[in-house]
């Protein structure tokens, strides 16, 4: 009876209680002890190995079990930890049972849900993808559970309390509810230090799924039916008596092993007789038996803390353990779901490969291809021939966010990390602290607080510090503006949302403080005003108001709102105006408000790459829009003071940053000035800064130039960013455009200019050098160029040079032209100017606007038309009228040269000229004019229609030619003298 | 070294310390200063969070009155100074080191320690680097000749400290060497 084969044993854990499970493709066990230990072994290694061991655990290890992605582990520690399967690598926690001891993990066979026993009443079932989805079992114990397994079909859940009772649970999709209570087959065991209460008592299902095997409180293995929950036959062998201590099913189901005595025994489930007996560890029990799930392979554990490994424990004469046979299938035949045979051991090397031939055994794929996998975020969408299949990817739409903020991670998060300071949150589960710390504490005084509302939102402005939290049981949600210029807290005040509306994003803004707002003087900080604020709320507006809580206006977003910052004049809103599209595409627009008077200065969609998303929105030092996106470009708005001018210009693409190359890296921006780009540097796939506050970096800001000349490239990319630079300066400046430090920066950029017309000079390229001469900024820096070209040798060069520069001082100088050209745009637009309080007392500006005045339909009267009355009213006015125009000298009209003629004649004019002034004289549909002609007197009556029948200019001419005639007649009575 | 007083006729640490405190550093400001001209150069301006680079004693003065945090060198790491002492056990010459490390080290460390990541690694690091520079100058006696003796990449502070002792090794030496030919 006894094999012949003998099985090698590794001391693995400490004396007491151990567990072993193998992986779904037999190739590792698992082994949890006291020790805390979960080691990892080869099967296919022999006694020498040295296992790997996962040292998480704080207490001893009661359970292991392993999925196809997963190996999990839990204890007297109340923890279900995650591995990466086949090593020691702690991959997350599945859940905490509260302070009980974890008695038994069972993962159903799809490799999906884990069954967790503890000493809690209830059974819980974890999704292992997404470990916050829990389906409890409650209420069918009385007592501790000891263990619990799955039924092959992963529907019902059977589990074994210390009182006795098996009970079988119906898990459906909806939830679970008891099936049945087994009593009186398991003993009871109440102590849970009692080495009983290590025995295994679990209920093993046979693969059929037909019925399951349990350790009886009368010393025999018991088969109880799926279909009546009766016992239906028993195993018991005369020659051993004894507690059977543990038990396992072959993998195909015609062995049983199970423990007793210290021996190993292995039963025929046909037949019901032992086969085979193996000598266990003397002076110990084992507690649990494992048949590897490809291999003929036999493993258990026992208390003395000794692995076991039986290999060939079926000898190959007798039907295979693993592979479905006719022994086995006899026992399955009325098997629904039975087991697919090549899965469970033909090409063992498949098997490897396929990696769970297991798992999906259990599902019966009556769709046809309809289980394939598909891509996350894709729908599959089936025409009606059956044959075109469609993929329509639907993108997520980006959720709303604020600059700048972090999600809560270890009880602390940022709610702010701009140039000005940082917004430190701490969760103290209560309440939160709140801590505001600024770069620079000579302008401003950090300062922290306790806050019971938990704000989830913040902006930190130049001028004050703003929060909002989201509405809660006993308060909606609102808005709290603490200004730093103030010593106390009177300076806070809050703005409260209507109930059911969220703040969604807020911003703060404000002028940059010339003097710190620490001064408490007269003439401190806080006396140049408080900022702007915005709030994006969830009713669809922005909500603008002033820095000390005057509701100013309500804009409507045209679309769902994303994200906003708010600069010194001007706010930048992100919102998405329709849905994604198709193909990746977020569909952002950026809209930059004024704060003056909330006109809208541009309105331009985000140069985001399809598929990417953006990540950071603010303003550049010098006060431009900047934006950084996931694919990790940054843009520049330019020329954003130019009403509808502004273009996105690509300053950088941290891709080709030199520390970038070969590391995996990326960067969470911080703020961006003229040549530099702040950020936080992120290691690996980390996504948001930590703590403690990382330092902030400083990266040179590259234009991605792609000519890779060694000598010209970096100085032309210098020019190129010093433009856009001196632009956008220049474009705050107001009139005058220039200053001092312009000029400085001109000069600056001339030096390099000079530089590159010298290696042009060098290698004779006139072309060029005649070029960069006309970029020049002063005259001085153009004959500098002359010289050089005359050191060349270039005498033609620099003739041309000289011509240029002829020109140059004939003409308008750069300068010059930019404000001709700037005047041009004055006209339609003119751009934003920095604020300059107080210092602007001119008049406003004359708006001469020569093409705006039409001219509108002459209306004649005569006695006999009936609208004339109201006309009659008017008339008195119209000499008037007449004089003040015919005072100013520029008031000359063309139309009245024209009717020079008629100048005489008051006739014509005074009427045309009063329908222009009193536009209430004439109705509102146009008048056309329809003149009937009779001998020696004219009658003119007015047809008001929708569409004139005849033009106006042809009714004047017929008008003029009629009146050359009358007057040539002298019949025509003068106006005046008909009243 | 312990040495007679008289041999100890040299630059004293502190002083050395003095002339180290003139290299620049580089500071992250908690203060906003214009651009400000000391003897030695104009610094500045400091513009919070923009880091800027300040003599070594001007980080301390500021670093003290707690206006600002100093970003330490490079070589200020663990992995450097680690990669460098498995270098100095392994080879025989000295490895390469900022000429006055030990004292930018120990300014650093002493008024910035907060700012220094594992500053108690980095100690222990640049305690065992000294020793085992300490030791390979030792060995170098047995090279000592009259004339010249050849130890690249000696630090300020291991000259200085070897200076004394060595110079008067070869004066003896060369009065030796010479007296043969004398005669």
């Amino acid at each position: 009876m006894a094999s012949t084969s003998k099985a090698i044993s590794n001391s693995a854990h400490q004396q007491g209680q151990t567990c072993i499970a193998f992986s779904r493709d037999g190739k590792i066990a698992y082994t949890g002890g006291l020790d805390t230990l979960v080691r990892i072994w080869h099967t296919d290694q022999g006694e020498d190995q040295e296992p790997e061991a996962a040292y998480e655990a704080d207490e001893g290890i009661t359970a292991v079990a392993a999925a196809e992605g997963c190996w999990l582990s839990g204890g007297h520690d109340s923890d279900v930890r995650k591995y990466i399967p086949g090593k020691a690598q702690f991959n997350g926690l599945v859940m905490s049972a509260a302070g009980a001891s974890i008695r038994c993990l069972a993962i159903d066979p799809s490799g999906k849900r884990v069954a967790v026993a503890s000493d809690e009443l209830s059974v819980k079932i974890v999704d292992l993808d997404e470990i916050t989805n829990v389906v409890v079992l409650e209420g069918g114990h009385r007592k501790r559970i000891r263990k619990t397994t799955w039924h092959p079909s992963g529907t019902i859940l059977t589990t074994s309390s210390s009182d006795g009772t098996i009970v079988a649970w119906n898990i459906s999709d909806t939830g679970a509810k008891v099936e049945n209570v087994i009593d009186g087959v398991i003993p009871e065991v109440v102590d849970p230090e009692s080495p009983e209460f290590m025995h295994d008592c679990s209920a093993v299902w046979h693969p059929s799924g037909q019925y399951f095997f349990a350790a009886s409180r009368t010393h025999e293995i018991v088969a109880i039916s799926r279909s009546t929950w009766t016992k239906t036959s028993s195993l018991s062998d005369p020659n051993t008596v004894g507690v059977t201590t543990a038990l396992a099913l072959s993998a195909n189901g015609v062995y049983l092993a199970s423990a007793c005595n210290q021996e190993i025994l292995i039963w025929s489930v046909q037949t019901k007789r032992v086969l085979w007996k193996h000598p266990g560890t003397p002076n110990a029990f084992t507690i649990q038996i494992a048949f590897s799930p490809t291999e003929n392979l036999l493993a258990w554990t026992d208390t003395e803390g000794v692995l076991s490994r039986w290999r060939d424990a079926i000898p190959a004469e007798s039907p295979d353990p693993v592979r479905q046979t006719a022994a086995g299938s006899a026992q399955g035949t009325t098997t629904k779901r039975k087991p697919t045979p090549p899965l469970w051991g033909e090409e063992p090397e498949a098997d490897a490969e396929g990696g769970d031939p297991y798992g999906d055994d259990w599902i019966i794929d009556d769709l046809g291809d309809g289980m394939e996998d598909e891509p996350e975020g894709a729908k599959a969408i089936r025409s009606g021939d059956g044959f075109v299949k469609e993929m329509v990817s639907i993108t997520k739409a980006q959720p709303a966010f604020q600059p700048g903020s972090t999600p809560m991670e270890n009880k602390k998060r940022y709610l702010a990390y701009n140039m000005v300071g940082v917004i430190e949150v701490t969760d103290q589960d209560t309440h939160h602290i709140v801590n505001v710390e600024f770069h620079d504490r000579s302008t401003r005084k950090g300062y922290h607080f306790t806050d019971h509302f938990k704000y989830d939102l913040g902006s930190l402005g130049e001028r004050g510090a703003l929060f909002a939290c989201p509405p809660e049981l006993d308060h909606p949600a609102q808005v709290i503006y603490k200004p730093y210029g103030t010593w106390s807290t009177q300076g806070d005040w809050t703005y409260a949302l209507p109930k059911g509306q969220r703040v969604l994003g807020i911003a703060a803004g404000g002028e940059r403080p010339m003097r710190s707002l620490r001064d408490p003087s007269s003439s401190g900080g806080d006396i140049q005003g408080q900022g702007n604020i915005v709030i994006a709320t969830s009713s669809g507006d922005l909500t603008f108001l002033s820095g000390s809580g005057m509701e100013r206006i309500v804009l409507g977003v045209e679309g769902e709102y994303v994200t906003m910052a708010a600069a010194e004049e001007y706010v930048l809103v992100v919102h998405r105006p329709g849905a994604t599209t198709i193909d990746g595409s977020q569909s952002l627009v950026a809209t930059l408000i004024s704060f003056e008077d909330f006109q809208v200065l541009q309105e331009k969609p985000l140069p985001i790459p399809k598929g990417h998303t953006l990540r950071w929105i603010g303003t550049t030092d010098e006060g431009a829009p900047a934006i950084y996106d996931s694919a990790g470009y940054i843009h520049l708005m330019i020329h954003h003071r130019r009403p509808n001018r502004a273009a996105w210009a690509r300053l950088m693409d941290t891709n080709l940053l030199e520390r970038k190359q070969g590391k995996d890296e990326s960067y969470w921006p911080v703020g961006l000035s003229q040549d530099t780009f702040m950020c936080l540097i992120l290691k690996g796939r980390q996504e948001y800064p930590g703590f403690p506050r990382p330092l902030i970096q400083e990266l040179p800001v590259r234009l991605p130039f792609r000519n890779q000349d060694p000598v010209d490239s970096p100085i032309e990319e210098r020019i190129a960013r010093e433009r856009i630079q001196i632009n956008l300066a220049r474009d705050a400046l107001g009139d005058e455009l220039t200053s001092s430090d312009i000029d400085k920066r001109e000069v600056e950029l001339d030096k390099q200019l000079i530089k590159l017309i010298q290696v042009a000079c060098k290698t004779d390229k006139a072309p060029r050098v005649i070029e960069l001469v006309k970029r020049l900024h002063f005259p001085n820096s153009i004959a500098a160029a002359s010289q050089l070209a005359g050191f060349y040798r270039l005498i033609g060069l620099q003739e041309k040079i000289e011509a240029i520069k002829l020109w140059r001082e004939q003409n308008a100088t750069p300068a010059e032209e930019a404000r001709e050209a700037r005047q041009g745009f004055a006209y339609d637009d003119a751009p934003l100017a920095r604020p300059k309080p107080f210092q602007n007392f001119n008049p406003p500006p004359k708006v001469d606007r020569p093409s705006l005045t039409r001219s509108a339909g002459i209306v004649e009267q005569t006695e006999f038309t009936a609208s004339s009355v109201a006309i009659r009213a008017g008339r008195s006015l119209a000499p008037q009228a007449s004089a003040s125009r015919s005072m100013s000298p520029e008031g000359k009209r063309k139309r009245d040269d024209n009717d020079d003629d008629l100048s005489s004649n008051t006739f014509d004019v005074e009427v045309k000229r009063r329908a222009v002034g009193e536009s209430n004289a004439v109705p509102s549909p146009k008048p056309s004019t329809c003149i009937a002609i009779q001998p020696g007197r004219a009658y003119i009556s007015i047809i008001y229609c929708r569409q004139p029948i005849f033009s106006e200019d042809w009714a004047r001419s017929q008008e003029k030619s009629f009146r050359k005639k009358t007057r040539a007649q002298q019949t025509y009575p003068k106006e005046r003298e008909l009243f | 070294m312990a040495l007679p007083q008289s041999l100890r006729t040299s630059v004293t640490p502190l002083e050395l310390e003095l002339i180290a405190s003139e290299q620049l550093v580089e500071i992250v400001p908690l203060i906003t200063m214009e651009k400000t001209a000391f003897i030695s150069g104009a610094y500045g301006p400091l513009r919070p969070p923009a880091k800027c680079r300040i003599p070594l004693w001007m980080a301390t003065n500021l670093k003290l009155k707690k206006k600002c945090h100093i970003v330490p060198p490079e070589w200020l790491s663990v992995e450097f100074l680690q990669e460098r002492l498995t270098r100095e056990t392994s080879r025989p010459e000295f490895s390469k080191l900022p000429f006055r490390f030990a004292e930018i080290a120990k300014v650093i460390l002493d008024v910035a320690s907060d700012d220094v990541q594992n500053a108690d690694k980095i100690k222990s690091l640049l305690k065992d680097l000294r020793e085992a520079r300490q030791a390979k100058s030792r060995d170098g006696l047995q090279k000592l000749d009259h004339s010249e003796l050849s130890l690249p990449n000696l630090c300020s502070m291991e000259i200085n400290e070897i200076r004394p002792f060595f110079i008067q090794s070869m004066g003896i030496l060369t009065q030796l060497v010479r007296e043969p030919s004398a005669e």
